[in-house]
């Protein structure tokens, strides 16, 4: 008998279909003042903010936010056709288009297209999330009720950046992953 | 045998640093609760997640099948290992077949309980931790303390004299931020270089047939990023329903682990990425066991290590002291559920103060299932001599004639007594405490004349 076939031997009394969903609670209060609780949220998280009024401004608000980099992967157009990508070069600059935005917590989904290569989210030293201020929940449950995750292969819940707290407690933010991290709402 | 309170008295002979340990898990416990307080739900969400965790078992054969079949569906391929050494062979054979010889891991207590590290080393294979603490472990050839700071039990000078020995930084930095960048440094060669990714999971999504995965180093995402082979192993417990559940899970995780609302990285994996594969491990190892009777509530952990850091005997013991994978109350509870004989000790490291019961998430009844481990755990043979004395206690109590004449006499022997014949090698309490001294007038005596 297989491994498998072994246990499910074992749990073959639990093997029924549930006739019920399990309940879940309903999030209290808080839909209301979204947009600064996802920002104070975010700052919580090792994160910045940065509401912009007018979504004219988005492209000169990066270019102003990190004018160091060079290196940088605009993920919102499509690669070039014929164009060899090297994954494992590092970049000092990604833009991540962000599709919801939770404010309980700061996290950002972003849904991979596959366009790039996965490991550009993490070789990024520098993260930009474009999210559109509509686009924001009061919390994880409300977020997984939008969510269709049907077609998606890869995707994620980014926090501010990537951090650790491994030594003596002290948290040091830049782990593995990117060392900024910066939301745009427009 | 484990000895809980040998290898905590080792670790107290140290007492400085006894009082470090205790007081940085505190403060992780402050922090969790900081972040409960700002949700004014959480008990109702702790209510739902022991109601989860509890359906999700009750229907686990199905849940696990619908997982295979959703995951099939999205060209993940699903392994199941009865125990140890079947996962790993499972994991052996994959990474030998891709030619795979350097290998990234992200956290995994299940692979550290199965010895996976030690199995592919055998093989040949080069495994790094690829999580900050344990790295820093695994470097220092140690093991981890704790399940999600592994490396709690170190100071900075240490990591410093580790990082000098192993990656020749200068022995005198023992600033955090400077060793975590020369971690980064020294972590990216590895990831650059691996030809494939062992991970943990945190969540497996039966409805949508995924993984999920959460840190906040985003180490679980680069490793599984550039190899074309990802292997992630998953206790069956594991298994939720469905997103809108993890919709629960992720509001609970983070702030009963570290107190943040939510781990940097909540990642996702549905699919394997193109040109690539993903392999997912269902094991078993004594698990299912569990399910049979009061036991099965412990599979309902989600391994955020509250009930650690809350522990009075965990905080000013370490977790070395348990000599197992898991530490602390939940760890005592599985070790003693699964091994009676090897970890009778470890429901006794317990004070039975509950606390531990009042942060878990999910709601494990712990100091409970550690107290009715104690009554099998005391049958084991090292505990005779503690039968004995236990059954000669229940015969003073049984007896209270008996107990008056015998605390009589020893009331008026025990002052005269030299502390040598109290303080002596069977006397357990007298080897910690100081012994009461006896009234000299008991209770019952002055209760008499005032009613006379
Ligand atoms: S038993 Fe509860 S508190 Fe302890 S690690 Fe598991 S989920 Fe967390």
């Amino acid at each position: 008998m297989s491994a498998r076939e072994k246990i499910l031997q074992r749990l073959s009394d639990r093997s029924r279909p549930p006739a019920v969903k399990p309940s879940l609670p309903d999030p209290l209060g808080r839909s209301d003042d979204l947009i600064p609780s996802f920002a104070e949220a975010l700052k919580a998280a090792g994160g910045v903010s940065n509401l912009l009024n007018d979504p004219m401004e988005l492209e000169s608000a990066l270019a102003r936010s990190f004018p160091e980099a060079t290196v940088v992967l605009d993920t919102r157009q499509a690669p070039t056709t014929g164009t060899e990508f090297d994954s494992r070069r590092s970049w000092d600059l990604v833009i991540l288009e962000g599709k919801l935005g939770v404010a309980e917590n700061g996290a950002v989904w972003v849904e991979w297209n596959e366009h790039y290569p996965r490991s550009v989210l993490t070789l990024a030293e520098h993260l930009a999330l474009i999210l559109p201020k509509e686009a924001l929940v009061a919390t994880m449950q409300e977020a997984y009720e939008v969510l269709d995750l049907s077609s998606v292969a890869y995707g994620l819940f980014l926090a501010g950046p990537s951090k650790t707290a491994d030594i003596e407690q002290a948290l040091v933010i830049g782990a593995h992953g990117a060392v900024t991290l910066k939301v745009f709402l427009v | 045998m484990v000895d809980h309170a040998r290898n905590a008295a080792a670790f107290l002979q140290n007492p400085e640093r006894a009082r470090w340990h205790d007081r940085a898990l505190w403060h992780v416990r402050q922090k969790r609760d900081l972040a409960v307080k700002a949700v004014p739900e959480w008990e109702a969400l702790r209510r739902a997640a022991e109601e989860i965790k509890g359906h999700t078992l009750q229907h686990l054969g199905y849940y696990l099948e619908r997982f295979e079949a959703r995951a099939q569906d999205n060209s993940i391929e699903v392994f199941w290992a009865e125990d140890a050494k079947e996962l790993q062979q499972i994991v052996g054979k994959l990474l030998q077949e891709h030619g795979a010889s350097k290998v990234v891991k992200s956290k995994s207590m299940l692979t550290e309980e199965c010895g996976l590290n030690p199995y592919l080393e055998s093989l040949g294979i080069e495994v790094t931790d690829t999580d900050l603490g344990e790295r820093i472990v695994q470097l220092a050839e140690d093991r981890p303390s704790h399940i999600v700071l592994p490396a709690i039990h170190l100071k900075k000078e240490q990591v410093a004299e580790i990082f000098a020995r192993k990656l020749g930084t200068d022995p005198n930095e023992s600033d955090p931020f400077r060793l975590t960048r020369a971690a980064r440094k020294h972590l990216r060669q590895k990831f650059l270089e691996a030809e494939a990714a062992v991970t943990g999971v945190n969540f497996a999504l039966a409805e949508e047939g995924g993984i999920v995965i959460c840190t906040n180093e985003g180490n679980a995402d680069l490793g599984a990023a550039l190899p074309d082979l990802h292997i992630a192993c998953m206790g069956l417990e594991k298994v939720i329903p469905s997103a809108r559940e993890l919709g629960l899970f992720t509001r609970v995780l983070a702030r009963s682990a570290t107190g943040q609302a939510i781990t940097a990285y909540t990642s996702h994996f549905l699919r394997p990425k193109p040109g690539g594969r993903l392999c997912v491990v269902i094991v078993d190892n004594g698990r299912s066991h569990l399910l049979a009777g009061r036991q099965e509530k412990l599979l309902s952990c989600i391994r955020c290590g509250a009930c650690m850091n809350t522990c009075p005997v965990y905080r000013r013991s370490g977790g070395h002291s348990y000599e197992t994978v898991v530490p602390g109350p939940i760890g005592s509870a599985l070790a003693a559920a699964n091994d009676s004989d090897k970890y009778a000790s470890l429901p006794f490291a317990c004070t039975l103060c509950s606390s531990c019961d009042l942060v878990c998430p999910a709601r494990i009844d712990l100091h409970r299932q550690l107290y009715q481990e104690r009554e099998r755990c005391i049958r084991v043979p090292k505990y005779r001599g503690k039968r004995r004395g236990l059954k000669a206690a229940a015969l003073f109590l049984r007896y209270p004639g008996l107990r008056r004449t015998a605390m009589g006499i020893l009331g008026s022997l025990m002052p005269k007594l030299p502390r040598s014949w109290i303080y002596y090698r069977f006397n357990l309490w007298g080897r910690e405490h100081e012994m009461l001294r006896p009234a000299r007038r008991s209770f019952s005596r002055l209760y008499k004349e005032r009613k006379q």
